[in-house]
């Protein structure tokens, strides 16, 4: 496999620094380590062998030519916040291409889009839109640190703060910008047109954007994306409500969202979890570990929280009065208990900070965690989460559980937080078992992984969609012949990630 | 003392979220007067000057793993990149993993120079100069005139409170030592100086130089050991005796310590001083990291060791740490007349001077650079005086505004947006004039 390719040599190096300057070049060990990461999404990264920080997307080009030409592997990464998925996964390093230099953001409210380059982070883009544009908001994840990622957080298809009704962040792109790791450069939809605006997703042609959201950056480098804004009306709450099971959280906001108009429309967020998503946000060692504890304060075994925006106090009440009654009239039918929680107006404003830190801490509990994160029709989403929460006890992992509702309750996306101690021996292989446990199990019910880990989701998922993936080949194979672009990446080379039967060879 | 395979469990708490590298990582609507400050900023001095990963707090953290892991090897090169770092510590404000990124740099340091590798020049030199019995202080000046400045009874074994003058205010800006002794006089302290003093070894614990640091720091325990109060008007020994005193030594002090500006706060605070005298001007005030942010950190950390319930209690230490960034303009607003302008970061995201962490000897473009980054918010905020109470502080923003007049000197330009005609005020020196 690694025979594919070849070093970085300080030919190559010489030539990078033609292309971008000396200063944005380094092979410094030390500062190649830096950009390490093993947590948060992915706990696999190897060191690359050369860093390099282009200005634009002619330099983009030039660089991704001059790999080509040595078959050098590139790894694109905008904010690196993917955590190990920002790194190459298999030896030789090759080049990573830090894109935080590309970091400009134009706004057009007419037509009710941004342009965002690949550094643009989610609180500068808060602030120009404060500051400027204070009747729009830009669709920023949602509870991503602020430092994540405008555009690494659409083309990998993540949640914004309107996720809730807007869908995933991906269906919010209006066209694309892509350097291909042949040179070449286009844009997608309406944009491929000269001068034209991006207005038009599915602009002069057939779409080919699927191909490289979600790709990992495996497929081309988005240099610009064009991203839907929405309005950003000022009446905003958030309203909560406890249950016992996962179905006490599931079934009403289900019940709520598929409306889609009048009081769905309005409810931007739904997302709930369960105790324990408050719990390790501490030190295991200092915060009770007991639920009595935290019913005493009044926090649900499980609960959801629904954000509402409305454009006056009135339309505010009605949608928050209709969520009640939906609950009242849920609670009688299905004869269970759901109180709505009493929210301090500072916990109401901490749920309605965007961007906001609340998905870091979840180091305090020992030293380390990781995110993984899965789809699944919404109403199937209370089997997933008994499941890994059982999972979770058994291999010793606290249950702390995260979902939300994707397009009005059409999709979940749920989310287990592996609390772990990264500095326990064997904690990574322990890791590795539980997710191809819960990764086989979830395969056969259907469900989808989001953002697939190229040693177990990638390869288990597409040992079962087998015709998919030599599709999914075949397309790379036309975009990058050389395969230099993430190589690992949808587990593409096979062999560099499984010893599974190659789909291909049957 | 507190090494970095110590600390290997609080840096594996790092997840590379980068929050660390931005001022207000957690307040994106805060408001500001403009576009440019407004909502969270970039923070970190060597991140902004440098923009390599590494620079940033979140790199450093990365590369100290690789390192513990024995992934990377110690270098001359690693210690360069680790040593370009203010440790000003508006990372470990912004982290909400509650990582002591500013322990770890300074043990990453110490790590990678017992690895083998020689100190970078400047530190090697100060640390050489404060090694010598005949100096103990990073200035090669003779240990004999260490209280020079002073007129009073030096080494008064009757006086309860000593006041620890530090290398700066002995040798270099002895005008802040005068005032320093001449408030306290005013104000009815019986208070001695110590001709034993030697350097606090902050420069040496900044740029991993531990074992001179360690003598220092026994000599300085031992020479205060009696006192029931020392007071300090140096930010960086202020912040040395109080927390890496107890931390590097693992004994509690066997005195209190007050910077004197705290001192005056208490004061006013009880009723027991009143400033009549006006200073009609207009303030903007800058927050020295090591007496204000660092000891606010500690205030917070040292409650939340003795709490178990961190989730009911974290809220009251970090309240107290507030608390604490207050004195200063508890201080500023008993003065008649004072104007205060505040810039838009502050208190505990406040932007760095520029000069800590050995930057100032070592990287002085980056310290310069950083002063001049610092002074363009203080004159955003209209204001005629940017005061603050540390002497490196002093030093390096009057070094930004020398080197911006030079700028307009040579270009024709007027760069007074930039703080080019601003006044630089030590707080201590305004308070003797006034009080």
């Amino acid at each position: 496999m690694t025979q594919m390719y070849n070093k970085v040599t300080d030919e190559v190096v010489a030539k990078l620094a033609a292309i971008c300057g000396d200063q944005y070049v380094t092979t410094s060990e030390p500062l190649r380590h830096s950009y390490m990461a093993k947590g948060i999404m992915g706990l696999e990264a190897v060191l690359p062998e050369c860093i390099v920080r282009p200005a634009n997307a002619e330099e983009v080009s030039k660089i991704l030519v001059l790999a080509n030409e040595y078959l050098i592997p590139v790894t694109p990464a905008a904010g690196g916040l993917s955590g190990g998925f920002a790194l190459p996964a298999i030896e030789p390093g090759g080049i990573y291409m830090d894109m935080t230099r590309m970091n400009k953001l134009t706004v057009d409210t007419e037509n009710r889009v941004m342009v965002v380059e690949p550094g643009v982070k989610s609180g500068d883009a808060w602030r120009i839109f404060k500051t400027k544009y204070p009747e729009w908001a830009p669709p920023i994840p949602d509870g991503a640190p602020p430092a994540a990622t405008v555009l690494g957080d659409a083309i990998e298809r993540g949640f914004s703060l309107v996720t809730g009704v807007y869908g995933p962040q991906a269906d919010m792109i209006m066209g694309l910008e892509v350097v291909l790791p042949t040179g070449e450069t286009f844009r997608t939809g309406s944009w491929a047109l000269d001068d034209a605006k991006a207005f038009y997703r599915w602009g002069v042609g057939p779409n080919p954007d699927g191909l490289f959201l979600g790709s990992q950056g495996s497929m081309g480098i988005i240099t610009k994306c064009a991203i839907k804004i929405v309005p950003h009306p000022h009446y905003k709450t958030v309203v909560a409500y406890g249950g016992e099971t996962w179905d006490d959280i599931v079934r009403p906001a289900w019940e709520i969202s598929k409306h889609e108009l009048g009081i769905a429309e309005r409810t931007v967020m739904v997302q709930g979890g369960n105790y324990e998503l408050v719990m390790t946000r501490w030190p295991k060692e200092n915060v009770p570990i007991d639920y009595e504890f935290y019913k005493k304060i009044g926090i649900d075994k499980k609960w959801m929280n629904y954000e509402c925006w409305a454009w006056s106090k009135e339309e505010l009440d009605e949608t928050l009065k209709g969520i009640d009654k939906i609950y009242k009239d849920y609670e009688v039918r299905e004869k269970r208990t759901l109180p709505q929680q009493s929210l301090h107006p500072k916990q109401i404003a901490s749920r309605l900070k965007k961007p906001n830190k609340i998905a870091i801490p979840y180091s305090l509990w020992q030293a380390g965690f990781l995110f993984i994160t899965w789809y699944t029709p919404w109403l199937e989403s209370s089997a997933m989460m008994e499941e890994y929460c059982a999972a979770m006890e058994n291999y010793g992992f606290p249950p702390t559980m995260w979902v939300a509702s994707i397009d009005h309750a059409r999709q979940a996306i749920v989310m287990p937080i592996l609390c772990f101690d990264s500095t326990e021996p064997g904690i990574f292989d322990k890791i590795r078992e539980f997710n191809l446990e819960t990764t086989r199990s979830f395969l056969k019910k259907g469900w989808v992984n989001y953002r697939p880990d190229p040693f177990v989701h990638a390869p288990e998922t597409f040992s079962k969609t087998k015709e998919y993936y030599k599709m999914l080949v075949k397309f790379r194979k036309v975009l990058d012949p050389n395969l230099i672009l993430h190589p690992g990446r949808l587990a593409i080379p096979w062999e560099s990630v499984t010893d599974l039967p190659n789909p291909l060879n049957e | 003392m507190t090494s970095l395979e110590d600390l290997r469990k609080i840096n594996a708490r790092c997840i590379h979220c980068r929050a660390c590298q931005y001022a207000y990582s957690g307040e994106p609507d805060r408001e500001g007067e403009t576009e440019e400050y407004t909502g969270m900023l970039q923070g970190c001095p060597a991140g902004i000057y440098f923009g390599w990963e590494g620079y940033f707090n979140s790199g450093k953290q990365w590369m100290a793993r690789a390192f513990l892991n024995g992934e990377l090897p110690a270098s001359k090169e690693f210690l360069e990149v680790a040593e370009a770092c203010t440790t000003c510590g508006m990372c470990e404000t912004q982290c909400p993993n509650y990582i002591d990124t500013v322990s770890v740099t300074e043990a990453l340091r110490a790590a990678i120079i017992d690895a083998g590798v020689e100190p970078l020049d400047k530190h090697k030199g100060f640390g050489d100069r404060v090694g010598n019995e005949e100096m103990r202080n990073p200035y090669a000046e003779p240990r004999s005139e260490r209280t020079k400045w002073f007129d009073g009874i030096v080494d008064n074994k009757d006086a309860k409170v000593a006041y620890f003058v530090g290398c700066t205010a002995s040798y270099r800006q002895q005008q802040i030592a005068e005032h320093t002794a001449s408030i306290l006089k005013k104000l009815g302290v019986d208070f001695t100086v110590l001709s034993d003093e030697v350097c606090c070894g902050s420069p040496l614990l900044r740029t991993g130089l531990r074992k001179t640091f360690n003598t220092v720091m026994e000599e300085n325990l031992e020479l205060f050991k009696d006192f029931d109060l020392v007071l300090f008007s140096c930010a960086g020994c202020y912040k040395t005796f109080t927390n890496d005193y107890t931390e590097q030594s693992g004994k509690e002090l066997s005195f209190k310590t007050r910077h004197a500006v705290e001192y005056v706060y208490d004061l006013i605070g009880e009723g027991k001083v009143k400033i009549e005298k006006p200073y009609n001007e207009k303030v903007t005030w800058h927050d020295p990291c090591h007496s204000i942010r660092h000891i606010g950190i500690a205030i917070e950390k040292r409650i939340l060791k003795e709490y178990n319930n961190w989730l009911l209690d974290s809220r009251k230490a970090e309240k107290a740490k507030e608390a604490h960034y207050e004195i200063p303009r508890v201080v500023l607003d008993a003065i008649p007349g004072l104007e205060l302008h505040e810039m838009y970061r502050i208190k505990g995201d406040s932007f760095c001077c520029g000069a800590g962490g050995g930057v100032k000897a070592q990287f002085s473009d980056m310290a310069l650079s950083t002063a001049k980054e610092r002074m363009k918010e203080a004159a955003s905020t209209g204001a005629d005086v940017i005061m603050t109470s540390c002497p490196f502080c002093v030093t390096n923003f009057t070094d930004a505004i020398k080197s911006l007049k030079e700028e307009e000197k040579e270009t024709g330009k007027d760069l007074s947006h930039l703080g080019s005609k601003m006044k630089v005020v030590e707080l201590l020196e305004l308070l003797d004039d006034l009080i």
